[in-house]
């Protein structure tokens, strides 16, 4: 069989959840792709590939940045949060338990690019408003819902974590 | 009807907690060792011939597995749902952009990209069909040998020239509809695998495995029972995904290479080469008595189909059975054209028709309303369609009919009631703000002629729960939540202990598709039958454990009960732990076979129906004179979906149609000159985001119960993005005075409606 010769590889280090990660990449190579073909965490969705979807929205370094936009070699040495960071604990994040509550997920392709940009927005404030909240996520499309019942589940979820703080 | 405990309440999504952990693995998330990624040559015309195909060096290329094209196409080189006219690898002729030439097989993904630039195709162009009207005189190029017209359908009824003369007003006007795109988050994609003795399983996402694995099988000349398909996770479909997309491709690789393979299009690819709505023009002339009864309704439709039939067929079946709305006329001369060009491809898309003609028909009553001074809600509850009223086909509405219902609901909204205090507060001066109403209805299931049928099974597990299988696919419409609270009332146990088994042809029945608003009324129909099977099967061992005759056992919350004894008490896992011992198993299947109109057109597939679900909607926009924007501030929505399985499931179908036919109405077209897509992707085609849509969805859910659905269930995932779109131009027409006739009502059609108004 003909085997495909390597090129321009080289390592990158970079937390991922967490964990402190080593990973071969290649020159090519976007965040996404090494997030969801190497390391295997699929939670990760690429909708458009051109950064309009935010479906493939994670952390890096703790702000919500399109993967499918981010050269891997950029992560060298970044703080990357993926949703499966978010229930590290082994219990739900309150953002998790909101939209489940409030049904804000249909075929639920979106959910993970919305929750990572709702988690973002709580960070720096912890208490939005509604107009913050629909900015937050204007960069999540969402074809399923129209939106109505994210927005609820990330009021309650913030009303939540601050009862809970 | 014994009361219920799950059906009715807001039960939590069952696929909503793998979902947020991001842990649910749609068809993309799976990999194989030793799995090959492949990519499709598209073509480089809109419409020409082909004369040569070489993939030599394409072949040579280091990481490159295989290179098909049609001559390896082992069975029949066609698929389509209701005529298997699209090439699967074209061999002499493509016929619009996405049509696909060869396939490549390689180590990567980027290798198979690469090796798609070696391979040398010899175009001999052919003249561009681009105008469905153009496309049907004798004289234009053929997009098929067979000619241009796929579908003709007429409809005539009473006597309209007549009625036009003696009504108090005729309004007659020409409607453009836009090429919507499903635009569902997850492109089309899948992997598959086969094993030693030829099977091949298919993940993919879809809309009906069975008939995807008949497809499949065709095109591989092999036994269907060879091939497994997996639909269950779909990242949404909406119509988008009922035909074949990369499942024909997947089995191709696999069977002519051993290895297992994966298969994703990119967004540009799927823009391109995936379905859309169809785009239709449509004339229409109606006419209506001084008290606003319509008295008669003439429509000319023409829908562009692009370049192969898909279901094209019976959209615009469809659509001539919806282009009077939910109304009573007697007088009807309704002629639809299905046409092909090579304006890509068209399908079903959620509303199947009805949207296009909808769009026309309300703007139509809205015109006559406001000719006879007649308030807009009013002159709908006169033409309301009743139960046992005769509808625009000449068949006799047999079901529940549920428009009324929904009116007033709607009449009695917030919004409505006061809607001069909205419209009297815009936010600026150069504003204007307008509400609007509109109503329709969608035919649930597929209508006459087409055999329609659901299956289910219920097993009872050695824990004690059970395990319900139904292959309508989850595309996101939350039908597995849905199948679960009905089979937990109906068997009586708790909602938790139902495991939900979907879409897949290896472990559950045919039930038929995820499209036509069928899915809860199929699905549960045969879930009634299999828990009934399931207790009779039941009742003998219950019988025998606690030394009672059979017919004195009954089942409630959880627990086999002798109703002489109440005593004697077994719990499912007494029974399950009672079989399992003895090596039994209890699993039942039921079957369901769709009621049909009386009423035979002959000629004609999929029309009428006999169950419909109705709505109406309303819209408060804001229209800014100065640049043609319009916003919708707030929309109410009233569906009659028959009983709500899940309320919170219906209210955010409900939420999510208002936005999606907002889109329809105001943003989303797929444009496409001279057979070439412009709007590639969601830079250029324009998709709601949480910034445009409404401040406020407000969801009246009006049930008008139909005794043979389950529960009194009908469907609503279809209707809830219909009427909005009319709801909303005819606010902008409320707003500023112009009719809107050409949808997307973008800024540059309303600001140029606004200016030749002011001309004029």
């Amino acid at each position: 069989m003909k085997k495909a010769e390597p090129k321009h590889k080289r390592l990158i280090s970079f937390t991922v959840n967490g964990d402190d990660i080593e990973v071969e990449i290649s020159a090519s190579d976007r965040l996404i792709d090494v997030l969801r073909n190497k390391l295997r965490l699929t939670g990760t969705k690429e909708g458009c590939g051109i950064g309009e979807c935010g479906a493939c929205t994670v952390l890096m370094d703790g702000a919500p940045v399109n993967s499918c936009l981010v050269p891997a070699f950029q992560a060298e040495g970044s703080v990357i949060e993926t949703v499966e960071g978010l229930d590290a604990s082994g219990k739900l994040h309150p953002l998790q338990e909101a939209f489940v509550e409030h049904t804000a997920i249909q075929c639920g392709y979106c959910t993970p690019g919305m929750l990572m940009s709702a988690l973002a927005l709580l960070r720096e404030h912890p208490e939005p408003t509604r107009e913050e909240i629909t900015r937050a996520i204007s960069g999540n499309l969402c074809r399923c819902t129209g939106y109505h019942q994210i927005i609820a589940a990330i009021e309650d979820a913030s009303a939540k974590m601050k009862t809970t703080e | 009807m014994t009361k219920t405990e799950w059906v009715g309440a807001d039960v939590i999504r069952i696929d909503a907690k793998d979902k947020v952990r991001g842990v649910l693995k749609y068809m993309s998330d799976l990999s194989f060792p030793n799995m090959i990624y492949g990519a499709v040559l598209r073509s480089k015309h809109p419409h020409a011939l082909i004369k040569k195909i070489n993939t030599k060096r394409a072949k040579e290329l280091d990481g490159v597995v295989t290179v098909l094209t049609h001559e390896d196409v082992p069975g029949l080189n066609g698929f389509g749902i209701a005529i298997p006219d699209q090439p699967v690898l074209c061999s002499d002729k493509v016929r619009y952009m996405g049509d696909a030439i060869a396939l490549v097989g390689a180590e990567s993904k980027e290798i198979a990209e690469r090796a798609l630039e070696l391979i040398e195709v010899e175009y001999q162009p052919l003249p561009v069909v681009c105008d469905p009207e153009q496309a049907m005189l004798s004289s234009s190029p053929k997009v098929h040998e067979t000619g241009n017209l796929h579908n003709h359908v007429k409809i005539e009824r009473g006597n309209v020239e007549a009625a036009f003369k003696e009504a108090q007003v005729v309004v007659e006007n020409t409607y453009f509809t836009p090429r919507q795109m499903h635009a569902f988050l997850e492109p089309e994609s899948g992997v598959a695998a086969i094993d030693e003795d030829k099977n091949i399983t298919i993940w993919c996402g879809g809309q009906h495995p069975y008939r995807d694995q008949l497809q499949v099988a065709r095109a591989l000349g092999m036994n269907p029972r060879k091939i497994r398909i997996v639909n269950t996770p779909t990242g949404g479909a909406f119509g988008g995904k009922d035909e074949i997309t990369v499942q024909i491709h997947l089995a191709l690789l696999v069977l002519h290479t051993g290895r297992p393979a994966k298969i994703v299009l990119s967004r540009e690819e799927s823009v391109i080469a995936g379905m859309k709505r169809h785009p239709m023009r449509i004339h229409m002339k109606t006419a209506a008595a001084a008290d606003g009864t319509i008295l008669a309704n003439e429509a000319r439709v023409v829908s562009d189909t692009g370049a192969y039939a898909s279901l094209g067929g019976p959209v615009i079946g469809f659509a001539i059975e919806h282009s009077c709305g939910a109304y009573r006329v007697e007088n009807v001369k309704l002629e639809g054209f299905c046409v092909y060009t090579n304006n890509g491809v068209a399908g079903a898309f959620r509303g199947f028709g009805a949207n296009q003609v909808t769009f026309a028909v309300e703007t139509q009553l809205d015109m006559i309303a406001e000719k006879l001074g007649m308030d807009k809600l009013e002159i709908r509850k006169r033409n309301a369609l009743r139960s046992g009223d005769i509808a625009a086909l000449g068949h006799q509405m047999e079901a529940s009919v549920g428009l009324l219902r929904t009116l007033e609901a709607a009449e009695n909204s917030r919004l409505w009631q006061l809607k001069e205090e909205f419209k009297a507060k815009p936010s600026a001066p150069h504003k204007k703000r307008g509400i609007g109403i509109a109503c329709s209805f969608q035919g649930c299931g597929l209508g006459k002629g087409l055999p329609d049928y659901g299956a289910a099974s219920v097993e009872l597990l050695p824990n004690g729960q059970f395990a319900i299988g139904v292959s309508c696919p989850e595309i996101g419409q939350g039908n597995t939540t849905a199948f679960a609270q009905m089979a937990a009332d109906y068997i009586r146990c708790s909602v938790d202990d139902i495991v939900v088994l979907s879409g897949d042809t290896g472990h559950t029945l045919d039930s038929g598709t995820s499209t036509a608003s069928r899915s809860i009324y199929t699905g549960g129909n045969a879930l009634k039958h299999a828990v009934q099977n399931l207790h009779n099967a039941i009742s003998p061992i219950a019988a025998e454990i606690l030394c009672v005759p059979e017919d004195d056992i009954s089942f409630g919350h959880g627990k086999i009960v002798s109703k002489s004894c109440p005593d004697k008490i077994l719990s499912f896992k007494d029974i399950a732990e009672y079989i399992t011992a003895r090596g039994l198993s209890i699993k039942s299947e039921g079957h369901f076979i769709w009621p049909v109109s009386e009423t035979e057109l002959e000629g004609y597939v999929g029309i009428p129906h006999l169950l419909y679900s109705y709505i109406t909607q309303i819209a408060l926009v804001e229209v800014n004179t100065l640049t043609g924007e319009t916003e919708v501030i707030e929309a109410v929505s009233v569906p009659d979906p028959g009983k709500a399985i899940n309320p919170q499931g219906v209210e955010g179908q409900s939420e999510g149609g208002v936005v999606m036919g907002m889109g329809y109405a105001l943003t989303e077209d797929t444009i496409i000159k001279e057979g070439m897509t412009l709007t590639r992707n969601f830079s250029t085609y324009i998709l709601p985001t949480s910034l445009d849509m409404p401040c406020k969805i407000e969801t009246i859910i009006a049930e008008e119960l139909e005794p043979s659905g389950p529960f009194g269930a009908k469907g609503i995932g279809e209707a809830v993005c219909v009427p909005i779109s009319p709801a909303i131009t005819n606010a902008i027409h409320d707003a500023v005075k112009v009719w809107i006739k050409q949808i997307p009502a973008t800024p540059e059609r309303v600001y140029t409606a606004l200016k030749s108004r002011e001309v004029s």
